[in-house]
């Protein structure tokens, strides 16, 4: 991670710091669909840069999370929305865990990817029959809870307390993700990203190592869909769609694949995007386009990987230099 | 008996390339593999270490039978190999390289790598890749370079501190010197001989260079056409004339 890098990040992270004091309500709003996003992102981030497995049906977890967080809150069963999110990390891990056990016994290439999106489809097809998931209008007029510590009780009908929810929330989930692929565990990922045999030559069990990647990306992906429910306060089957799994796909390609922090740089950049062209319908799905297209041709190492090459460039060549 | 295979077979398809190879490894010996190019070298060691699994026959370590076990599990109990093309961690520096091997080495033997949540490698584990490093020739300035710039000598001495950081008992090396300088190939000569003298540990090497197999092994293995073709000590195998028909007559004398 380079200074240029650092500073841009520490930015970022002070704006959503103080989001609500600097902008409208309308931006704090964006603002925390950002943060969601970004969990989520770092989620799908973390099995691809590390462990090397691309889903392309990751937004199934989100959905597992988001509809169950929403079925709770609507439908009036008085648990405490900590709980909640626990209860959708366990639910998205034991998913995961089973999709993992199925599919990566056989493959963990482009049929892994493929069967991923098939079976991530297949739960917008169930909700679709869903009398209890609202069918394709999903659920609706979700409330927000208010949560007792004991000390003090945190209610999310109050616009800080939402925010400022979130905005743990999702820090929590960041550093916990953060510590693990930067831990040994994160190097036993990486070391069977970059060659899995020999990874196995040294002990490792590279297909353990993906199933654990798995496991603990869909828990991850399904607590920034329970924080959706009570944040958007509508949950639909868009957000289990095909589309949305292609979400952090755009945001690790913008932001920079191999990094951790990408998806967060590109989430913005997409969120911006969104912004700037939500009054020309169309106009933003265009450009995301355009942009995504810009990246691969001019710099396909992403956001992150052209200042860290810009910066090396001013540095001179890479120490140990080619043989 | 270390190791003790018995009428492996391996085929590609319809390509047979092993027809009933039986070797023995005894503890703490240097057991070299030679033959021409394409005799099945590599194969057999795949065979052995589990990359492959055999049509017929038996792998034994240490009297246990691990024909059918997994790579992963032979080298957690104790197999550490090279590859002929040196396979290293490319994409993370050199530390990274040889740390994950020493945390899957405690990992997989009951002992514990550190937190999870600890984002830089234990102190003891860091000290031993130090070694390791220090002692295979890479200075402290180049162990935060990406493994993925070294050149090939420098990749096939990173695959050596990569593989014995599992503290392995038996090391398989696939032509461990091919494409290293005559200077290079002395160097690691000795570290190897260093090594087996500290450890006792037990090698199975193939390699081209006869120099380093009369200097190195105890007992010298020819396999042709996936055949063994002589087997034994190595001064011996040398003077056996189908030996030297198929393999040395052309090979030693350029060497
Ligand atoms: N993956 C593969 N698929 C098909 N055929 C293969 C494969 N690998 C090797 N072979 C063939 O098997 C035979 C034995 O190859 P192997 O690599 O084991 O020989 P070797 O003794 O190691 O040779 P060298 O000295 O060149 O390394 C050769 O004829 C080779 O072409
Ligand atoms: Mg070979």
């Amino acid at each position: 991670m380079n200074r240029i890098a650092s500073i841009a990040l520490l930015l970022l992270f002070a704006a959503f710091l103080f989001a609500p004091y600097l902008v409208n309500p309308g931006l704090v709003f964006i603002a925390g669909f950002a943060m969601i996003e970004i969990v989520f992102a770092l989620s799908w981030n973390l099995l691809f840069s590390y462990a090397g497995l691309v889903s392309f049906g990751h937004a199934a977890f989100f959905g597992i999370g988001a509809y169950v967080a929403a079925a709770t809150l609507r439908y009036g069963y008085d648990i405490h929305f900590i709980l909640v999110l626990l209860i959708c990390a366990v639910l998205g891990a034991v998913g995961a865990f089973l999709v993992a056990l199925i599919v990566l016994r056989r493959a963990s290439g482009i049929q892994f990817s493929v069967l991923t999106l098939a079976l991530s489809q297949l739960v917008v097809v169930l909700i679709g029959y869903s009398d209890y998931f609202g069918h394709d209008e999903g659920i609706s007029a979700i409330p927000r809870p208010v949560m007792n510590f004991g000390l003090f009780t945190v209610d999310l009908n109050r616009p800080l307390a939402n925010y400022y929810f979130v905005l743990f929330v999702c820090l929590v989930a960041v550093g916990l993700m953060w510590l693990l692929v930067k831990g040994h565990l994160g190097r036993a990922m990486q070391a069977v990203r970059i060659d899995s045999e020999r990874a196995e030559f040294i002990g490792i069990d590279a297909w353990r190592i993906r199933v654990f990647a798995f496991t603990i990306s869909g828990a991850f992906a399904a607590v920034a869909g329970a924080l959706l429910a009570p944040w958007g306060q509508i949950v639909t089957p868009e957000y289990v769609n095909w589309l949305h799994s292609a979400q952090p796909i755009f945001a690790t390609l913008l932001g920079g694949a191999g990094f951790f922090w990408g998806p967060v740089v590109g989430i913005v950049g997409l969120s911006a995007l969104n912004y700037f062209t939500r009054t020309f319908t169309g106009l933003s799905e265009v450009l995301v386009g355009a942009s995504l297209i810009a990246v691969v041709l001019v710099a396909p190492q992403g956001i992150l990987g052209t200042l860290r090459q810009l910066a090396k460039r001013r540095k001179g060549p890479v120490k140990g230099g080619h043989a | 008996m270390i190791l003790d295979a018995q009428g492996i077979e391996m085929s590609y398809g319809a390509l047979k390339v092993l027809h009933g190879v039986s070797l023995q490894v005894s503890e703490s010996e240097t057991f070299a593999i030679i033959g021409p190019n394409g005799a099945g070298k590599s194969t057999l060691f795949k065979v052995l270490t589990g990359e492959r699994m055999t049509s017929a026959g038996t792998v034994r370590y240490r009297g246990e039978d691990l024909t059918k076990l997994p790579a992963f599990r032979r080298a957690r109990i104790g197999f550490g190999r090279t590859f002929q093309v040196a396979r290293i961690f490319g994409e993370v520096d050199l530390m990274t390289n040889v740390v994950i091997s020493i945390e899957a080495r405690l990992r997989y033997s009951g002992q514990s790598p550190g937190a999870w949540w600890r984002w830089t490698p234990a102190a003891d584990v860091r000290l031993e890749a130090e070694e390791i490093l220090e002692r295979f020739g890479f200075p402290r300035s180049r162990w935060s370079d990406d493994a993925q710039y070294l050149s090939h000598g420098d990749r096939k001495r990173l695959e050596f501190c990569i593989a014995l950081a599992t503290r392995p008992d038996i090391l398989m090396l696939d032509e461990p010197m091919a494409g290293m300088s005559p200077s290079d190939r002395k160097e690691m000569t000795k570290l190897l001989m260093r090594l087996k003298a500290e450890t006792g540990i037990t090698i199975v090497m193939t390699e081209h260079d006869m120099d380093i197999i009369f200097e190195m092994a105890d007992r010298l293995m020819v396999l042709s056409y996936g055949e063994v073709i002589a087997i034994g000590d190595p001064e011996k195998v040398r003077d056996d004339p189908t030996v030297r028909k198929v393999y040395l007559g052309q090979g030693y004398q350029h060497a």
